[in-house]
């Protein structure tokens, strides 16, 4: 009888260790070879760099931009070229100016309006403006090339498929670059989840 | 002992023997019509649905046979045409997935769009991921909030997804009767739908309230049906099993990056190959202070937060 | 002495057991009756659960357990309180609770068939319960506590039912037991009741994300309370059985148990204290769950009413029963036993299992009230439970009071 109890107790606490044994850490492996990307990033462009909006639409229904140097060349904008927003009076004016404390001439090159320059005095196209926007906002462009700023559509392995990813500036306005508030898609709509009210506690 | 014949007797049964006769079959009946409801219910219970063997059991010809009756009982109940293909995991490949906390704006279409590739219940707006507000220098989920609806982001709040966290030490997968779920080789935690009881054990044990039960039969319109499925992942679920975010796997085993992410407006999901040192997911863990949620109670997750400062 | 013929000696036991099963009182009749349709109402609420999916519960994916879980809990641990009349029958040899202990051993029957509907009527599918039967489905042992839980409960169903059954099939037939045939499972039977409970209890506190129940005084806590209510069922029913059988015995079960339960009851609130005390000092987020429970949390306290209710009644049960007019007064001991029993059932279902899930793992306050259907399948499995019990002591009392007896085939 007591040997019965004795070997069913037994063969409990093998059952139990063998429970602790079966419960093997996950291996995650070893590094492997980066696979070679076969296909590239697309990096999208926003249309109307370099371009001001005219209230003419063309055949397509498209509105109509005009370069810069369509008004610019014809020295509209006085002597001395404006440097801060609300120094322009007659033209620009809809534009909200909200970005820290630089002045226009800190992107703007006042010599040529339909390039942009850089803090040495380089030329900039307007199609580079990302990497005007890199010379002061480093860690966010690095983190823009490492993935993890401005999202992107497409392949997590680059061997199997291309990538599309958006531009600083079809999410940060240059002018006005905090991204914008928006209302968020419905909360999650569980049976008998309500919404909490701010009470006080603790 | 031996009595008299007895007058009321015919054949050796009493007249309450007769009575108890009528009484039982009254009660069978009565029970037969209690029971009544469940014979309309058919999801799954024709007889090679009934006896379906664990997907880990099922051979390359078995579960070509299992994809098509999915495939067709689709069309029947839900009218859409959909493929439903059994995906593999790749080699040499395990999954990873950060979040950055100072990009999240609490938008929630990654929410949305986990909804819509997944084939959620339209009713009850399913999706396998949460949003919660929570309070500026805290990361106590007890000040989160995943109710809210104002505009987003509002100022001295963080916004913090969740979602299944892929466990490398799963108390999910432990606790299952069945093995109906189980961590693929290439991290993914999977579930088995026509496996699972519905024992709900799971669903208590996932700290991070990762799963999901179908409390009815989910309802899609056709035309929203995502045709594009597979057994493990976005294929309509039935009622009474649970379910579960599983990374996409039927984009994410093919390259593809996974739906939540594609949807994110800032960029803050980051995702990749965690054995892959140039991946986007290690550039992350190598330059980033990283966290992971509960980390006491020892998941070991494959979901990692980060602040960029 | 003629050898005994179980060919022909089985069949007429069983030919008895359901001839008693469906002989009786008017009373017997109506009783029979009026459970019968608590049990076709509670299986035709779930047989529109299958059909309609558990959204007609009030379960959710915050509380995805509610009353069909609270009351398995509650009643493994009644099924395992039987252990306290094995135990003073066959350890210290109470000749009188031995004579009544199979009783016990009946009702841990009824209650584990019980706590197996009720984990059906749990399942969302329940047409895939052979998933779990070893070597046709995959049976996920020793990992998954809840294939422990099915190993033992079923195990104890069946060690209580050969063991009921070999005493009154012997005791039918007139042959003295053979003692190698029952008391190697009677002495199982003490360790597999402690067993039962505690695996229950382990399916909770293993659990690290659920810090009201990740706790090591929770398997202790469900002994001790299974200890009160088994105990308090049996004191009632005893003095039923008494006065609506022939069956005759003494007061002297009832007052070992009333022993036992002086200990246990005040077992059960020392426990519970010990468990108040640590989340409430502690604070933090141990406590949220218990302050949910107690005092309500953010506006929400559906479940405060019922806990003090069952602290009420738990408490005032132990003062009543350590008073000595529960020795005398048997309306006195057996208002207090009903008081604990109700008490303990609170205490299990809604004061334990209900507030692990409430706040939720991402703190979402979500409460959990049960619909009509819900009540109406526990109402349903509850009276199932309490028609077999009828039956089987039906079948029972007979035999033991010797009026059943086997025809040898050579006797007359």
């Amino acid at each position: 009888m007591p040997s019965l109890l004795i070997k069913t107790f037994c063969f409990l606490v093998a059952c139990a260790l063998a429970s602790a044994c079966n419960n093997k850490e996950f291996e995650v492996g070893e590094d492997v070879e980066s696979p070679t990307p076969l296909f590239g990033t697309k990096i999208l462009l926003p249309s109307g760099l370099g371009e001001v909006n005219t209230s003419m639409t063309n055949a397509r229904g498209e509105v109509v931009g005009v370069r810069c140097s369509t008004c610019h060349s014809m020295e509209l904008g006085g002597d001395v070229p404006a440097r801060k927003a609300e120094e322009l009076k007659d033209f620009h004016k809809d534009m909200k100016f909200n970005h820290g404390t630089l002045d226009c001439q800190s992107c703007h090159n006042p010599k040529d309006r339909d390039t942009l320059r850089l803090a040495n005095g380089d030329s900039l196209a307007f199609a580079d403006t990302m990497q005007l926007c890199a010379q002061c906002h480093g860690p966010q462009m690095r983190n823009y090339n490492d993935g993890s700023h401005g999202g992107m559509n497409g392949y997590w392995d680059l061997s199997k498929g291309p990538r599309v990813r958006n531009s600083c500036m079809h999410c940060h306005d240059v002018h006005n670059p905090a991204f914008p508030i928006a209302s968020p898609v419905f909360a999650p709509r569980d049976r008998f989840l309500t919404s909490e009210k701010e009470t006080h506690h603790e | 002992m031996s009595e008299a014949p007895n007058p009321d007797t015919v054949g050796g049964l009493t007249r309450r023997d007769a009575v108890k006769a009528f009484g039982a079959t009254l009660g069978a009946a009565a029970f037969a019509r209690a029971l009544a409801p469940l014979s309309e219910w058919k999801d799954g219970m024709d007889f090679d649905s009934f006896v379906q063997k664990h997907y880990k059991e099922l051979g390359p010809n078995d579960m070509d046979v299992v994809l098509r009756r999915l495939e067709k009982s689709t069309k029947e109940e839900y009218g859409a045409d959909v493929e439903i293909r059994d995906i593999k995991p790749l080699d040499g490949v395990q999954y990873g997935y950060a979040l950055n906390l100072s990009t999240c704006i609490g938008c929630r279409k990654c929410a949305e769009a986990c909804h819509i590739e997944n084939n959620h219940d339209r009713a009850t707006g399913g999706s396998y991921i949460r949003v919660l507000e929570m309070k500026q220098g805290s990361i106590d989920l007890e000040h989160g909030d995943s109710t809210y609806e104002h505009p987003v982001p509002q100022p001295n709040r963080y916004y913090m997804p969740v979602q299944c966290q892929q466990c490398d030490n799963p108390p999910c997968v432990h606790v299952c009767p069945v093995q109906a779920t189980w961590k693929e080789k290439d991290g993914i935690v999977v579930i088995d739908y026509n496996w699972c009881i519905g024992c709900r054990y799971c669903e208590a044990a996932c700290p991070y309230h990762a799963r999901r039960f179908n409390w009815a039969k989910p309802e899609i319109p056709a035309e929203e049906v995502n045709p594009v499925q597979a057994y493990l992942s976005n294929r309509i679920r039935p009622q009474g099993v649970v379910e579960k975010c599983h990374f996409c796997l039927h984009r994410t085993r093919e390259g593809k990056q996974p739906a939540c992410l594609e949807a994110c407006p800032t960029g803050a999901r980051v995702f990749g190959n965690l054995l892959d040192p140039n991946s986007d997911i290690r550039k992350v863990l190598a330059t980033k202070r990283v966290f992971v949620l509960k980390e006491e109670l020892g998941t070991r997750p494959r979901f990692f937060y980060f602040f960029d400062k | 002495m003629p050898r005994t013929q179980h060919s022909l000696t089985y069949p007429q036991f069983l030919l008895h057991a359901l001839r008693s099963a469906t002989d009786g009182s008017k009373f017997f009749y109506a009783w029979m009756t009026f459970l019968t349709a608590l049990v076709l109402v509670g299986a035709n609420a779930w047989a529109h659960q299958v059909n309609n999916g558990m959204a007609l519960t009030g379960m959710s994916d915050q509380v995805s357990w509610g009353l069909y879980i609270s009351n398995f809990t509650f009643l493994v641990g009644l099924a395992a309180g039987a252990v306290m009349m094995v135990i003073p029958a066959y350890l210290f040899d109470d000749h009188e609770m031995h004579d009544v202990v199979i009783l016990g051993e009946l009702l841990a029957v009824a209650a584990l068939v019980m706590c197996i509907m009720f984990v059906v009527a749990d399942l969302g599918r329940p047409d895939r319960v052979w998933h779990m039967i070893p070597g046709i489905g995959r049976f996920n042992w020793p990992i998954s506590m809840l294939t422990w839980d099915v190993l033992v409960l079923n195990g104890y169903l069946i060690i209580n039912a050969h063991v009921a059954g070999y005493l009154l099939y012997t005791r039918f037939i007139g042959k003295k037991p053979n003692p190698k045939w029952y008391l190697p499972f009677v002495f199982l039977s003490i360790a597999w009741a402690v067993s039962i409970h505690t695996v229950t209890a382990f399916l909770y506190s293993g659990l690290g994300g659920r810090p009201f129940w990740n706790t090591a005084i929770l398997a202790p806590r469900f002994l001790a309370s299974a200890f009160v209510s088994g105990p308090a069922f049996v004191i009632v029913s005893l003095q039923i059985i008494r006065r609506m059988t022939g069956l005759k015995f003494g007061d002297g079960p009832m007052m070992t148990l009333l022993k036992i339960m002086r200990v246990t009851v005040v077992l059960n609130l020392f426990m519970l204290a010990a468990e108040v005390f640590t989340q409430f000092y502690t604070g933090g987020a141990h406590v949220t769950s218990a302050q949910y429970l107690y005092f309500g949390l953010h506006g929400k306290h559906a479940l405060v009413p019922w806990i003090w209710t069952a602290i009420f009644l738990n408490v005032t049960a132990a003062i009543m029963l350590m008073t000595p007019k529960a020795k005398t007064n048997m309306a006195w001991l057996n208002t207090a036993c009903v008081m604990t029993f109700i008490g303990v059932w609170i205490e299990k279902g809604m004061g334990l299992i209900i507030p692990g899930f409430i706040p939720s793992t991402l703190h979402e306050l979500v409460e959990y009230v049960p619909t009509l259907l819900e009540w109406k399948v526990m109402v349903g499995i509850w009276a199932a439970g309490i028609l077999i019990y009828t039956l089987l002591l039906k079948a029972a009392t007979p035999i033991l009071t010797d009026k059943a007896r086997a025809h040898q085939a050579d006797e007359d």
